[in-house]
């Protein structure tokens, strides 16, 4: 995994260069320096392993409202009806069709 | 006139089937002072289903035990004798209804419905530290037991919850109520009371859509509630009912889960559910291979 963004601290001192591949040391360096986030690079691999990737978004879009539909008088504000929509969607996706 | 819950929980024969002798020679080694996981063990092998079964559940996924067991003694002193005793009676549970007529649900349908839900339970369980989560794996495998009590000892019944259900828009659970007076809730807690099973059991599969009911077991049946949420969200196998019915909010609360372990815990379904499944209901396991 690579590091898109030059990862710097609070002085503006760069700690791991654009382009570095991440590794335990660079772990050590971000918690030591208390930085919980960094971008990195999604490889072509991992976007072709992106099983939403292969659908036209109204394919998506269509099961998402699908999808929704199930849950009976759902507060479509609760995280966790969020969050089971993406995952309802991704296992659509994964199998390429309907269940 | 609709049957009342007396009716469907004495229709149910009380007898726990072909693993009535190996649970009572276990109770009866158990009150014995000479009583050794290998006497415990010896018992249960003396029927080759249920070792098998054991077995294979012992060796799949679902416990994930770095040492491959082969004998039920071994499997006992890494599960727990409580635990096996759970996992049999729950077995002998779903072997009582195996020749029910699917005309509402497929029988594979409504146990991988049941057994998701258990795996779901067992690991939010486990996310959460509880002791012993294997209750709670027994707690949502039966969760929706009143469903099948229903469609087996009442199909009349059944069917004219099943033409409402299909009429207007609303949860199976909400037509039972209108056909019935009660829903499948009422019926498993009936049948679990009846057979008195523990009351944590009970509770839980009383109350698994509302679980903001009896404090004694408010954590088994909020546990239960939300592994059955994300079942039927995800659609793995199903009781009767299509849609998901709706996440009781405290319960979730109740739980201090966060969204970030949903996907796993799906995952963790999804990994588990075909040994446990195969564990389960085939009519005739074979031992597990030995490596």
């Amino acid at each position: 995994m690579r590091v898109a963004i030059d990862v710097k601290n609070i002085d503006n001192m760069l700690l791991i260069p654009s382009g570095a591949e991440l590794t335990e040391r660079h772990i050590g360096i971000l918690q030591a320096w208390g930085i919980a986030e960094v971008e990195v690079e999604v490889s072509a691999s991992a976007q072709d392993a992106d099983p939403l990737s292969k659908f036209q978004p109204e394919v998506l879009a269509n099961w998402t409202a699908e999808i929704k539909s199930r849950f009976w008088q759902a507060d479509e504000t609760h995280p966790v009806f969020l969050e089971l929509v993406k995952l309802a969607l991704r296992r659509r996706a994964s199998k390429g069709h309907s269940p | 006139m609709a049957p009342t819950l007396d009716f469907l929980v004495n229709a149910v024969p009380s007898s726990l089937g072909a693993y009535q002798p190996v649970l009572e020679e276990i109770e009866a080694a158990l009150q014995s002072p000479q009583c050794s996981l290998a006497v415990i063990g010896e018992s249960i092998e003396k029927d080759p289903d249920l070792t098998a079964r054991l077995l294979r559940l012992g060796n799949s996924s679902f416990y994930g035990f770095s040492t491959r067991l082969t004998t039920v003694t071994e499997a006992i002193s890494l599960i727990g004798i409580q635990q096996v005793q759970d996992l049999i009676l729950a077995s002998s549970i779903v072997d009582r209804f195996a020749g029910v007529a699917e005309d509402f649900v497929s029988l594979e349908s409504f146990w991988r419905h049941c057994l998701a839900c258990g795996i779901g339970a067992r690991l939010i369980a486990l996310e959460r530290r509880l002791p012993k989560p294997d209750k709670f794996f027994v707690a949502g495998l039966l969760h929706d037991l009143g469903r099948m009590v229903l469609y087996s000892q009442a199909p009349q019944w059944a069917q004219k919850v099943f033409e409402l259900y299909r009429s207007e828009p609303m949860l199976l659970r909400e037509a039972e109520a209108r056909v019935l007076g009660y829903d499948h809730q009422q019926i498993g807690e009936a049948l679990l009371r009846h057979w008195k099973y523990p009351l944590n059991l009970v509770i839980a599969v009383g109350f698994h859509h509302e679980p903001g009911g009896p404090k004694i077991a408010r954590e088994e049946a909020a546990t239960v509630h939300i592994a059955d949420h994300l079942v039927n969200a995800m659609e793995i196998g199903s009781s009767g009912e299509r849609r998901v019915p709706p996440l009781h909010p405290e319960a979730w609360k109740m739980l201090g889960l966060t969204t970030e372990i949903l996907g796993p815990i799906i995952n963790g379904i999804d990994e588990q559910i075909e040994a446990v499944q195969e564990a389960f209901l085939s009519k005739k396991a074979q031992p597990p291979p030995l490596v």
